[in-house]
């Protein structure tokens, strides 16, 4: 009875497994492995790449970005104008449906462009405060009046988060369960979102490019340990798996059945410095920090030499990158006489590291014992991210490793955050520089190209010499596929080009 | 039947048992004499290599010397299942002894606050304590104090409550000797037995759990050679480098193993049971 009992179970569970696995690898249904499930399908609630992966399949922009990360490209506005004043874009749309068949108006690319603006529950309210009016003077014609000239205004466009939304199921209350069912005019719509488990797409054939989608459907699995993630994708349970660490890849790379993809990223490591902490505050201090930390030993034992040494804030490969900024060389019998110079010398500082991020984990011990030679103490405080990101916003930190990706073309986003002087504290790093401030702000007013490079460059040039943080290392998206998937890629601002991909 | 073999095989147990305890004892001691490389020296031309005969554990991802780490370590974990034991030992058995020898009011105070410690469950409260004073070796000591003891208390309870009434207490008692003599004098030292038999067996748990904080980042701090942040460091290398994790995992099951038999063999030369 027992057994049969047992037998009968077993069975159930192999019939259950063997239907969940055909499931998954149902012909043309792409299956990707990530490590964080999103957190909404409000666009413009959410700050997180991981969202943004998905606003970007389901929803569309009116302008995008290539897939090489660096020109602005039509999308759901077909062309666009900009007056002579810089004031005023007039888009024109192409004839593009919703999902559920509804025609995408200029009225309802006006409403999502006020509502980033002015919705209470937006996170994008400031950066999108430079609009003053949007229109729609006809059913396919936009216009956009700003209260300013703004150079990265269209930029701005190509963000998910300012995707074009339906307003007649949006406006007003409809809002909270938009977030739960959206409809969008992106190559793929939601069938369901399994909180925790997985995102279920499939291919919206009201898309306006829909000929040229493949893939039948999308499934965004959360599978948050990264061995088990790995594991998926070597059992082929997955088509795909994102965020594979460093330390795997050359492992991978072995398995014929398997195409391990880099893709040039915008993300940039670097060391958080609290300026306001005691010998901190001293810029000899800091540069004699940045010259105790050698940064390739980091890209070598951490990134696995997957990295590349950074030195400057704005990343490679970004647009006014200044490849001939300053690096200091690693010495840390200088680094301790400086230190000693400035009065610093038995300096100890307060390391607040992110628990569980394994990379984050090895920088940790290799920083310590490379400031160690310099005669700099390091305490080691591993704590929760979540916790660790409130320490960083109070203060309640010495230094600390973060990472930053961009998420609009223009430089004017990360250098507003990093050397703006705005509410965050500059990446709650406490610098301050009245002529860097003044620099920031007159940059994202310059149209002339050639001026605003060498802007640019002098910023660079500046937070270098400031050492407003510690630039580490610039490292490129890192995904793994099954061999029978072609085009699965992410440009540099993270976006996936899945109406591209195919599943042979 | 035959009392002999069972008392061979007990001699045994224990000489095994304190060859593997000793044994880590001794190198920890010796660490800076028999230790091949420094423990928390990073060697970047040597980063994740096999066991060879320049590194017979092989090295970690910061090119560390594994063997070198878990002598090194022996000192940290030794010291974790001594200290993290003696402390609740005493504590306990204080307590236990005053409950059992007084009891009324004390003892039913002192019980009360013995069941709700143990309501919680053990490494949920342990966590919870650490979470509260910081991460760090001595939050560990006192965490494993503040918890620990409740074990020892109940046992020495029990004992008292029995000797108590033994003649030789009731003749000591009657022949004037005042209580608290009576009671650590003559009484205690006759009820230790057990517990001594089962700090034994308590240290296995106690290393067990300075190692899972230390995993969890909570004890141990880096650099330092410890067996559980080992374990954790080479965590994410399972697939491609089994013997950073491998050996340290190895040396806590054999010091804890090392425990247990000596644990084992006293309670059955004391005729305890645990």
């Amino acid at each position: 009875m027992k057994t049969a009992f047992r037998k009968s179970r077993l069975a159930a569970f192999a019939a259950l497994l063997s239907l969940s696995t055909s499931y998954a690898h149902a012909a043309g249904v792409l299956t990707i492995a990530r490590n964080e499930d999103s957190t909404t399908f409000d666009p413009i609630k959410s700050a997180q790449n991981v969202d943004n992966w998905v606003f970007s399949n389901v929803f569309d922009v009116l302008v995008r970005v290539d897939a090489s990360g660096t020109k602005l490209v039509p999308g759901l506005a077909e062309s666009w104008t900009i007056s002579d004043d810089g004031l005023t874009y007039t888009f024109k749309l192409r004839d593009a449906k919703f999902s559920d068949g509804a025609p995408v108006t200029a009225e309802d690319a006006a409403f999502s462009l006020i509502r980033i603006r002015d919705d209470k529950g937006s996170l994008w309210g400031d950066s999108f405060k430079v609009i003053d009016t949007a229109t729609a003077t006809d059913p396919k014609t936009l216009v956009v009046k700003l209260k300013g000239k703004s150079v990265p205004f269209l930029s701005m466009m190509a963000l998910p988060n300012a995707s074009v939304l339906p307003k007649k199921l949006v406006d007003g209350a409809a809002a909270d369960a938009f977030a739960e069912k959206p409809v969008g005019s992106g190559a793929f719509s939601l069938v369901e979102w399994r909180r925790g488990d997985r995102i279920i797409l499939k291919k919206n054939p009201n898309y306006w490019d829909a000929a040229k989608v493949s893939l039948d459907g999308v499934e965004w699995l959360v599978i948050p340990d990264d061995n088990t993630r790995m594991l998926k994708i070597q059992a082929g349970e997955v088509d795909a798996a994102i965020t594979v660490p460093f330390s795997r890849v050359a492992e991978l790379k072995t398995n014929p059945d398997l195409k391990v993809i880099s893709d040039p990223s915008t993300r940039e490591d670097h060391m958080l410095i609290n300026h306001e902490h005691g010998a901190l505050a001293k810029k000899e201090v800091r540069e004699a920090l940045d010259m105790a930390i050698d940064k390739q030993a980091i890209v070598e034992a951490a990134t696995f030499g997957l990295g590349e040494v950074a030195y400057s804030y704005v990343p490679k490969g970004a647009l006014y990158h200044y490849a001939d900024n300053l690096r200091r060389p690693y010495d840390p019998e200088k680094a301790k006489k400086m230190l000693a110079d400035a009065g610093a010398s038995g300096l100890t500082l307060n390391y607040v590291v992110n628990a569980g991020k394994e990379t984050d984990e090895q920088i940790a011990v290799l920083v310590q014992q490379q400031l160690a030679k310099a005669g700099v103490g390091v305490t080691l405080q591993k704590v929760d991210p979540s916790q660790s990101w409130d320490m960083l916003v109070n203060g309640d930190y010495d230094i600390s490793v973060m990472y930053w990706t961009n998420d609009i073309l223009d430089v004017d986003q990360k250098t507003t955050f990093v050397l703006g002087h705005d509410t965050n504290m500059n990446y709650m790093t406490r610098y301050k520089n009245d002529e860097v401030k003044a620099l920031v702000e007159a940059a994202r007013l310059e149209t002339d190209p050639a001026k605003r490079e060498a802007m640019y460059v002098t910023l660079q040039k500046l937070a270098k010499g400031d050492v407003n943080w510690i630039d580490l290392y610039y490292s490129p998206y890192i995904n793994v596929t099954a061999k029978n998937i072609e085009n699965f890629h992410q440009n540099p601002l993270g976006r996936f080009f899945l109406e591209e991909t195919v599943k042979n | 039947m035959s009392a002999p073999v069972s008392a061979t095989r007990m001699n045994r147990t224990l000489l095994a048992g304190l060859v593997i305890v000793g044994g880590f004892a001794l190198a920890a001691l010796a660490a800076p004499l028999i230790a091949p490389y420094d423990p928390i020296f990073q060697d970047g031309a040597a980063r994740i290599q096999p066991p060879s005969l320049a590194h017979p554990f092989g090295t970690d991802n910061f090119g560390r010397d594994i063997l070198s780490r878990i002598i090194f370590g022996a000192r940290v974990d030794l010291q974790m299942a001594v200290i993290g034991v003696f402390f609740p030992l005493v504590i306990g058995t204080v307590i236990g002894a005053i409950a059992g020898f007084f009891g009324g009011l004390v003892d039913a105070v002192l019980m009360r606050l013995i069941d709700i410690i143990l309501a919680f469950p053990f490494l949920v409260l342990m966590l919870s304590i650490i979470a509260i004073l910081g991460p760090g070796l001595s939050s560990f000591y006192i965490a494993m104090a503040l918890v620990g003891w409740v074990s020892y208390a109940r046992l020495i309870r029990a004992q008292i409550l029995v000797l108590k009434n033994a003649d030789y207490a009731v003749a000591a008692v009657s022949l004037g000797f005042s209580r608290t003599r009576v009671l650590f004098r003559h009484l205690l030292p006759n009820s230790v037995a057990g517990s001594l038999v089962f700090c034994m067996s308590d240290s296995v748990l106690v290393l067990l759990s300075g190692a899972a904080i230390s995993y969890l980042g909570l004890g141990v701090q880096p650099p330092t050679a410890e067996w559980g942040i080992m374990v954790a460091e080479g965590q994410a290398f399972l697939s491609q480098a089994w013997w950073i994790t491998l050996f340290p995992g190895l040396s806590i099951v054999l010091l804890a193993f090392g425990f247990s038999m000596i644990g084992d063999a006293l309670g059955e030369a004391m005729g305890v049971h645990e």
